[in-house]
C-alpha cells in the first residue's frame, strides 16, 4: 500500500458498501445492490433506513387501488403482524422480529418483483431495495 | 430388456413420480399459501385453474406471477389434482356447466349451495369473517407458505 491515506479511504468505504445485518446471507444480498446502485449512480455511497423507512410508508397512488402502500398489508409498524387482502397473517418484516427476512435471494427478488408492481407500478431500483432492507434491519 | 429389469426400471420411474409429485405438493402449499390458504385443487375443474394460472401477473387484484419452472409445477399439481382429475371429487363438478369456467370456489355451484349464510350481504366487511375466501375462519387450517 503506497499511502496511508488510500488505506484509510478503503478501511471507511468498505463497511458503509457492505453493512451487517447480522446475517451473512442477507448481508450478501445488500452487497449486490450496493454494487447495482453504485453502477447506476457513481455517487452512491450507502443504504439510508430513513429513506427505507419513508418508501414502506409512501403511497405512491401509481399502483393498485387496492395496494396503495406497502402498510395496506404490512401496517404502518414493521414489528406488527401484517394481513393479506386474503386473510392471512404476515410474519412481521423488521428482521428483529422474523430474523430470517431477507436471506434468500429469488425469494427476496420475486417479493420485490410482486409487490413494487402492486404498490408503485413499477419496478423498484437497486437503491430502494437495499433502503428497504436497511430500513427492516433498523427495526 | 430381460423381464427382471424391465420390472426395476418401471419401479424406479413409479417411486420418481411418486417423489416428484409429492413435492409437487409441497411447492403449491408453499406458493398458495404465502398470501391466502393452500385452497384444494379438487374444488375446482382443471380448466379453472388453467385459466387462473395463465394470469398470475394479475391475480384478484395482486401481482403473483411466478418464474415458468415452479409455474409449471404447479400447473402439473392442479392438472393431476382437479376436481374433473382422474380420482378427483365429482361432488365438487355437480351443477357446474361445461360451458362455465369459474376462476373462484365462491363461484362453484356446490359452494353456493352448502354456504347459503355466507352470500348474506356484509360478508367480509365486518371483524368476523374477513371475505368469503377466507376458509380457515371456520374450517381448520391448511398449511404454512410463503
Amino acid at each position: 500500500m503506497k499511502s496511508p491515506l488510500l488505506l484509510l479511504a478503503l478501511l471507511l468505504a468498505v463497511p458503509a458498501l457492505a453493512a451487517t445485518t447480522g446475517n451473512p446471507a442477507r448481508d450478501a444480498i445488500l452487497s449486490g445492490y450496493a454494487a447495482q446502485a453504485k453502477q447506476a449512480n457513481p455517487g452512491f455511497t450507502s443504504f439510508s433506513a430513513a429513506a427505507g423507512g419513508a418508501f414502506f410508508r409512501a403511497h405512491p397512488g401509481t399502483g393498485n387501488a387496492d395496494t396503495p402502500s406497502c402498510t395496506t398489508c404490512h401496517t404502518n409498524s414493521p414489528r406488527n403482524i401484517g394481513h393479506t387482502r386474503a386473510g392471512k397473517d404476515l410474519r412481521p418484516m423488521a428482521i428483529s422480529r422474523t430474523p430470517r427476512r431477507f436471506t434468500e435471494p429469488a425469494k427476496v427478488e420475486k417479493w420485490f418483483a410482486r409487490n413494487c408492481h402492486t404498490v408503485y407500478g413499477r419496478t423498484c431500483t437497486a437503491q430502494e431495495k437495499g433502503d428497504f432492507i436497511t430500513f427492516m434491519a433498523s427495526q | 430388456m430381460k423381464p427382471i429389469h424391465f420390472l426395476a426400471v418401471v419401479i424406479a420411474l413409479a417411486a420418481f413420480t411418486g417423489a416428484a409429485r409429492a413435492d409437487d405438493a409441497k411447492t403449491y402449499t408453499n406458493e398458495c399459501a404465502a398470501c391466502h390458504m393452500a385452497y384444494p385443487a379438487q374444488l375446482m375443474p382443471a380448466r379453472s385453474w388453467r385459466a387462473i394460472t395463465a394470469h398470475l401477473a394479475q391475480h384478484f387484484g395482486e401481482d403473483a406471477s411466478l418464474d415458468p419452472a415452479t409455474l409449471a409445477i404447479i400447473t402439473r399439481y392442479l392438472d393431476a389434482n382437479a376436481a374433473d382429475a382422474r380420482g378427483g371429487n365429482r361432488g365438487a363438478m355437480r351443477g357446474l356447466r361445461g360451458s362455465d369456467t369459474p376462476e373462484r370456489i365462491t363461484d362453484m355451484p356446490f359452494w353456493r349451495r352448502i354456504h347459503r349464510d355466507l352470500l348474506r350481504p356484509g360478508i367480509g366487511t365486518g371483524p368476523g369473517i374477513r371475505s368469503a375466501a377466507d376458509c380457515q375462519r371456520c374450517h381448520n387450517g391448511n398449511g404454512e407458505g410463503d
